[in-house]
């Protein structure tokens, strides 16, 4: 009990002065701390974020490693060693187009109005919001990659060209891919305020985007409507990049074709997400 | 009047003082704030209003839902941008300082915006170093909060499992970790049970007392208004419609009020119209007016007057549903100002809708 009104005045005088502690790299660890920490603590989310990806990994690559291996003899890897890229991929568009469900639950929660009534800049919300969506990005992929390593000593043959210097980088692209396209699913939950709405235009987006690119097939075998669009599809870098660094080798074309292409559709989604985060309560 | 409203020591608490816009630390003039547009309707939530409040001041705003409360404390608090009129805090315009008014005043909002995931420590703590205090002293400070708000016990259990009662008082909590200076509260205990209710008021109260924070409050609830406010604004359909201190508004009656319900019938409107005309020829009533149910009537002997309303209503075979005999409370004030009752909607608290969040 604050019975003490001298010593009240005292503290309030002193929080009321005091140095200002920390700058925006603060309000952005402090908005990551906490999405993080969210995470951390629903561990079934976790588990069935990495579920699905982890099932595709092994029902396609042994579905369609036979037709693979037909079409494609005398290769030194199996199938799953093409598809691996591509899980990582749909792993991180996977996590973006979640990524607008926190933004919904906040803004209904009342949580937001926190943030925003807090004497911080808006964008260390969102900053903060997508460093930490990055960094569970990385997590997934890298989780998946070992996972694959693992399986090599079970007879399943992926070159892993590159070793674990390819594979941060591997890791690097999917949080930077994924971060690029959470700006699509932030904005969709900022301007709609529904989670089944963000669900659906990131969700019926997925596979189109995944199935018209070379995540799953190497370009050589897609159909040649489909070649023609997945040169424009942003996945399809990003798949190209990592293939290479499995099958071949460090390509830094592809790799930097890679992150080019991110940025360059990071720039439109994320700019548009900041729009609609700036015209709150606008 | 009950016992909470007395046993403030200083008794100011019923006095009024004129304010000039000079020691006021919030100012509002002409300001509307107009919904919609764009192909949508367009609905004008609030309508012109202007008032100002003191520094140190327990300012109330009173109305029913939908009235334009929320919409008003959101400007105030540079959440929502305005349509036109002025707006400042502190000498500082909504606009163009948001920032600076951001560090001097606390929120707490309608909806309780406490993250369940975190334990209320971590709630508390975060909020503190979002405002830039030192660790050291956010520590202190939330150890103090957690302590007042009787929140020790449960502070590392997530705020999840927290009963409704204890999620609004931390979530007060976490407008209050940097000491603001002017705190603002949309309706902070709509949804609480009774007891709490009260528990929350008393903390206010000193709040008000011992650190003569200026507290701005919206409510739905007369009693609420009465008890913690000195001055008190009534907003009706997106307009102040009265302004004062709780006494001097419920002076401005002037007199008992007698109020009258008619039996809801097909006949209704006639019985209405005939009850009023007969209230009017009753000696010893001052004024009588219809409202949405019935009949009110001004007297200035409640008692006396009452049996002779009832004889007169009852020899014209008015079909009288309910009577009632009231002094005057910020009820009857509100029922002269608007020609309405008001009624309490309770919102459901902490419902998980998927819909548009209510203005």
């Amino acid at each position: 009990m604050v019975t003490d009104v001298g010593h009240a005045q005292r503290v309030i005088t002193r929080t009321r002065d005091a140095e200002s502690s920390g700058g925006v790299f603060t309000e952005i660890g402090l908005v990551t701390w906490r999405s993080l920490v969210k995470l951390t603590r629903t561990p079934v989310l976790l588990f069935f974020s990495l579920f699905m990806p982890l099932i595709w990994l092994v029902m396609f690559s042994q579905t369609f490693g036979t037709v693979f291996s037909a079409a494609a003899t005398q290769l030194p890897y199996d199938y799953v060693a093409v598809l691996l890229p591509g899980i990582t991929v749909m792993t991180a568009i996977q996590s973006a187009s979640q990524s607008g469900f926190g933004m919904v639950a906040d803004l209904e929660s009342g949580f937001m109005d926190k943030f925003f009534v807090a004497p911080i800049r808006r964008s260390s919300v969102l900053a903060g919001k997508l460093l930490a969506d990055g960094l569970r990005m990385a997590a997934q992929a890298g989780i998946i990659l070992g996972i694959a390593a693992i399986l090599t000593l079970f007879g399943w043959r992926i070159p892993f060209a590159t070793g674990a210097v390819g594979a941060v980088l591997i890791m690097l692209l999917a949080a930077a891919f994924g971060v690029a396209f959470s700006g699509l699913s932030n904005t969709v939950a900022l301007r709609t305020k529904n989670t089944e709405t963000t669900m659906m235009v990131s969700f019926s987006l997925t596979f189109p985007l995944l199935f018209l690119s070379t995540a799953l097939l190497p370009k050589a075998l897609l159909p040649s409507w489909v070649q023609s669009f997945s040169t424009v599809n942003p996945v399809s870098y990003m798949a190209d990049a990592a293939r290479g660094l499995i099958l071949t080798g460090f390509d830094w074309t592809a790799i930097g074709n890679a992150f080019l292409a991110i940025i360059a559709f990071g720039i439109v989604l994320n700019g548009l997400a900041v729009m609609a985060f700036r015209a709150q309560g606008k | 009047m009950s016992e909470a409203a007395t046993s403030r020591p200083d008794g100011k608490r019923k006095a009024v003082t004129p304010r000039s816009s000079k020691d006021s630390v919030i100012d509002v003039r002409h300001l509307v704030k107009v919904y919609g547009g764009r192909g949508q309707e367009e609905i004008k939530a609030v309508n012109d209003v202007s008032f100002s409040v003191g520094e140190g001041e327990f300012f109330g705003f009173l109305g029913p839902n939908g009235a334009g409360k929320t919409t008003v404390i959101r400007i105030i608090t540079t959440l929502l941008a305005k349509t036109s009129g002025s707006v400042s805090v502190a000498g500082l315009d909504v606009e163009k300082d948001g920032a600076e008014i951001r560090r001097i005043i606390g929120y707490t909002g309608q909806s309780i915006g406490v993250d369940g995931e975190l334990t209320g420590r971590e709630n508390l703590w975060l909020i503190g170093r979002l405002y830039h205090m030192p660790n050291s002293l956010v520590d202190e400070r939330v150890e103090e909060l957690l302590e007042v708000l009787q929140l020790k016990d449960a502070a590392d259990r997530r705020a999840y499992t927290y009963s409704g009662g204890m999620r609004r008082r931390l979530d007060l909590g976490a407008g209050l970790v940097h000491h603001p200076r002017i705190l603002f509260l949309d309706e902070p205990t709509t949804g609480l049970d009774p007891q709490t209710r009260v528990a929350v008021w008393e903390y206010l109260r000193r709040l008000h007392r011992e650190e003569n924070m200026t507290i701005f409050l919206t409510t739905q609830y007369m009693e609420e208004a009465d008890q913690l406010c000195q001055r008190i604004a009534i907003i009706d359909l997106g307009k102040i419609v009265a302004e004062g201190s709780p006494a001097q508004l419920k002076a401005a009656i002037g007199a008992d009020i007698i109020t009258v319900r008619i039996a809801r019938d097909e006949a209704f409107e006639q019985s209405r119209s005939r009850a009023l005309e007969i209230a009017r020829t009753i000696p010893g009533v001052s004024r009588a007016t219809i409202f949405d149910e019935g009949v009110a009537a001004y007297t200035a002997d409640g008692g006396g007057t009452l049996l002779e309303v009832l004889r007169r209503l009852d020899a014209e075979k008015v079909p009288v549903h309910q009577v009632a005999l009231a002094h005057p409370t910020l009820d009857e004030v509100f029922l002269q100002h608007t020609g309405r009752q008001m009624r309490v909607e309770e919102v459901k608290p902490m419902s998980r809708s998927f819909g548009r969040r209510r203005r």
